[in-house]
């Protein structure tokens, strides 16, 4: 029944989709970038010098690494509000661990290991204590952060080794040590979520958890290890907070879910799961970090920058979901 | 079949030469219909028969391309759901649209509260009280004053039915609403419907049972293939009558004879298995290469049979043995696990990732094929996609185009090919062709044809009683969850199937 004429015409429009969908998704965002990087160019002479720009990837690079995480969150339909509390209990637990034992090593390994318990508390109450990842993280958001808290009785650990700062402040050559870790997790995370069979398991329970079910993918498991990476990426993203200011701050981090999840929302991922690329993320992590960074160099206040920052993701979303 | 023969008063609506196209099927083809005074008027037909679609036109839930609503023989327009209401057209479905933590008078005012004030502040009193009333006049012992949500399901269908007639309907359209009544409520409904009847509520009624049709109605009209086959006075007709007029003369052409036949291997045994939506245990066999149809009308018990079978639902009792040997089998994964695949009726709900790609939907299941090494290898998935695609000639040849934007047939065939990549030896069909068009549906019958002739053994569940007549080897028609009819390919006829499926 199928016309030769339906077939061409079908095939036509695919192709004028796949721009659109370019234009709606990676293209589309590279081309706001590009408008604000001529923007900042031409309102200050210093913006795009190689300092400015290597400056500018370290400055991303932590929001980058928990944003990566929390897109693994919401491909699979859900979200993690606890990210910033995660990343400063982390950040705390890896002081106190440093200066426990000594080691530096010792020091990364628990905060990486209490990023990751953390996330998976989440993972296990979402999906067999079936509350909303939203009530659940949100609760964390609180229990994290005051943990952390009562642990340093409110004042910031300091006395860390000047090593320890390598990661977060260190360079090689011209390039920040934590520009290189943030690339890293983000090799690591682009082949994790298109070349196995976990992301792709992961892409589908958040497309549709049902038909997931029925095609025999172990969903259950797959909401849990989502939950997993984003709390062990908030752990490391804690850890560089605290290596860079060599100081662990029970107070660190805090509203960095908002920034997190405005970099995944515009990096194009659907906040009902299924949508959402690791490529994306990095480039809305990257007009976040253009914006913040230019408006800092033009000399915008501190107070009406939030207002710009608001109002251009806005209309980037915006201009995403028209043509 | 005489139109004057009783006093039942003047014709209430009448239905003129009602078209309507979906996608290029024309689900209706000119219908004509009337309904009188205060009588209740059936609604006869297979599965797709037009008589939804019907129903969707009158309540203005759907638009007409062509043709004439007359109520008291004047003509109306009915755009949408709210000005067929205005017209005093109601409609019951079968999914219940009560608010479940609302209480009863609360659900019968739902949209029409009497409001006391500017602010909207609504009348709780008077509206508990006008319930009442109401309930009361049909002789319904209900408290206005519960929550929906402790309430049975006939108690919450009664609930609905009054509170359509809160607005004045004077024409009620009930879509099987017996279902998953008791015998007892059904009485009390046929009781309402009665009492309706005489305070002149016209009433259209769709079943698949003939004999509430016997109990109910006075007159009935037989839908086929999108047209009214003929209206009937009961009183003048028997059961037979009516399945002749649903059924028409049959079309074998459809239907390609079947090369191959089921080996005398048994592939799978099921013994006295019941899962939790079961009504009943189940027993039956299925040999390797065997097309096997499991028929009944809906709410038979198919669906709940074959989520049973592939582990989404939890068995309760029973014992399945494939090659004579007994598997436990909890959920889907261990289905897979034992090569049985399952292509679910729903097929946009719960058998596609609309928004992924063909290559996504066909690879997701066997994607551990395609791994080298650690990673997957993007040529290999691609093969994989592209071959099951061409082997199910799946139109148009683009692995990379989101399953969305496939046709009702390319999505199905799309479905069965994320499970024929993994090669399973038993295969469970709910309802293949269930919303796709004859050039596809013949296609689809081919493909499970083919399969069975490799020696794969494949369920069909389905309530198309011509599909399952015309490609199984043998069917069991199953009625309220039991089988009551096992027929072999040489036995079998359509009319037999439907006549033990409605048990008329």
């Amino acid at each position: 029944m199928e016309k030769p004429l339906k077939k061409d015409s079908i095939y036509k429009n695919d192709h004028i989709t796949k721009v659109r969908k370019l234009l709606k998704g990676e293209l589309g965002l590279l081309l706001i970038l590009a408008v604000l990087i001529v923007t900042f160019m031409i309102l200050s002479p210093y913006f795009f010098t190689s300092r400015n720009l290597l400056n500018i990837t370290r400055q991303i690079s932590i929001t980058l690494i928990v944003a990566i995480g929390m897109t693994f969150v919401i491909l699979t339909g859900e979200i993690d509000l606890s990210v910033g509390s995660l990343a400063a209990l982390a950040g705390v637990a890896a002081a106190a661990a440093i200066n426990a034992t000594g080691s530096i090593l010792i020091g990364i390994i628990a905060g990486l290991v209490m990023g990751f318990a953390m996330g998976a508390i989440n993972g296990l109450l979402i999906v067999y204590g079936k509350v909303q990842s939203f009530i659940v993280t949100l609760a964390m958001l609180g229990i994290a952060r005051g943990i952390a808290l009562v642990w340093t009785g409110g004042k910031p650990i300091s006395g860390l080794p000047i090593s320890f700062g390598t990661m977060g402040a260190g360079y090689v050559g011209m390039v920040p040590v934590s520009t290189i870790i943030a690339a890293g997790v983000f090799l690591i995370a682009y082949y994790f979520m298109n070349r196995t069979k976990h992301g792709i398991y992961m892409r589908s329970i958040g497309a549709n958890t049902e038909a997931a079910k029925l095609s025999a993918i172990p969903v259950k498991k797959y909401r849990i290890i989502a939950f997993l990476i984003s709390g062990l990426l908030s752990g490391l993203g804690g850890i560089l907070i605290t290596s860079r200011l060599l100081s662990a701050q029970p107070t660190a981090a805090e509203g960095m879910e908002l920034n997190v999840i405005a970099a995944v929302i515009l990096g194009g991922a659907s906040l009902s799961g299924g949508i959402g690329t690791i490529l994306g993320t990095l480039l809305g992590a990257m007009v976040i970090g253009v914006i913040d960074n230019g408006m800092n160099l033009v000399g915008v206040s501190a107070f009406f920058q939030q207002i710009v920052k608001g109002i251009i993701i806005l209309i980037a979303v915006m201009a995403k979901r028209g043509e | 079949m005489s139109d004057q023969k009783n006093d039942i008063g003047k014709t209430v609506l009448k239905l003129e030469n009602i078209k309507k196209t979906f996608g290029g099927i024309q689900a209706l083809k000119g219908v004509e219909f009337s309904l009188r005074e205060g009588e209740v008027h059936a609604l006869l037909g297979e599965n797709g028969a037009g008589k939804s679609t019907l129903i969707k036109i009158l309540t203005g839930v759907h638009k007409m391309d062509t043709g004439r609503i007359l109520i008291n023989d004047k003509a109306v327009e009915v755009d949408n759901p709210i000005s067929a209401r205005f017209k005093g057209i109601a409609a019951i479905y079968q999914e219940l649209s009560l608010v479940e933590s609302l209480n009863v008078a609360q659900n019968i005012y739902l949209g029409h509260e009497p409001v006391r004030n500017f602010f909207g502040a609504v009348d709780f009193k008077n509206i508990l009280k006008k319930s009442l009333d109401y309930l009361q006049t049909f002789g319904i012992e209900i408290n206005p004053n519960t929550l929906v949500q402790d309430l049975g399901m006939g108690e919450k269908r009664i609930v609905e039915i009054v509170k359509a007639l809160s607005i004045d309907a004077r024409i009620l359209v009930l879509d099987e609403p017996t279902t998953g009544m008791s015998a007892a409520e059904i009485d009390t409904l046929f009781r309402i419907m009665d009492d309706m009847k005489k305070k002149s509520v016209n009433m259209i009624y769709i079943t698949h049972h003939l004999e509430e049709v016997f109990r109910i109605c006075d007159r009935a009209s037989v839908f086929r293939d999108g047209e009214n086959a003929g209206t009937f006075n009961i009183s003048e007709v028997d059961s037979s009558t009516l399945v002749k007029a649903m059924l028409g003369k049959e079309l074998k052409d459809e239907f390609t004879t079947r090369m191959g036949m089921a080996e005398p291997v048994e592939m799978l045994r099921v013994e006295g298995f019941r899962s939790e939506r079961m009504s009943q245990p189940i027993s039956f066999s299925l040999k390797r290469g065997e097309i096997l149809g499991i028929t009944g009308i809906i709410g038979a018990g198919k669906s709940e049979l074959g989520l049973g079978l592939f582990g989404v639902d939890k068995k309760v009792e029973g014992q399945l043995y494939i090659k004579d040997v007994p598997v436990d089998i909890k959920t889907p994964i261990e289905a897979q696990n034992n090569a049985i695949a399952f292509i679910p009726e729903d097929r946009k709900e719960l058998g596609l990732f609309l928004d992924l790609s063909v290559e996504h939907n066909i690879t997701i299941t066997n994607i551990d094929a395609v791994i080298s090494k650690t990673l997957i290898s993007k040529r290999k998935r691609a093969g994989m996609a592209q071959d099951t695609a061409e082997r199910l000639k799946v139109k148009p040849n683009d692995i990379k185009m989101a399953a969305q934007n496939l046709s009702g047939g390319n999505q199905q065939k799309v479905v069965l090919g994320k499970w024929l990549s993994g090669n399973p030896e038993i295969i469970i069909l709910d309802e293949p062709t269930r919303g796709i068009d004859v050039g596809a549906k013949s296609e689809i019958y081919k493909i499970i044809q083919n399969l069975a002739d490799e020696g794969v053994s494949v369920i069909v569940l389905s309530a198309e009683f011509k599909e399952v007549n015309g490609i199984c080897d043998r069917i069991l028609v199953l009625r309220k969850g039991r089988i009551i009819e096992e027929l072999t390919r040489e036995n079998s006829s359509t009319e037999k199937i439907l006549s033990a499926a409605l048990g008329g």
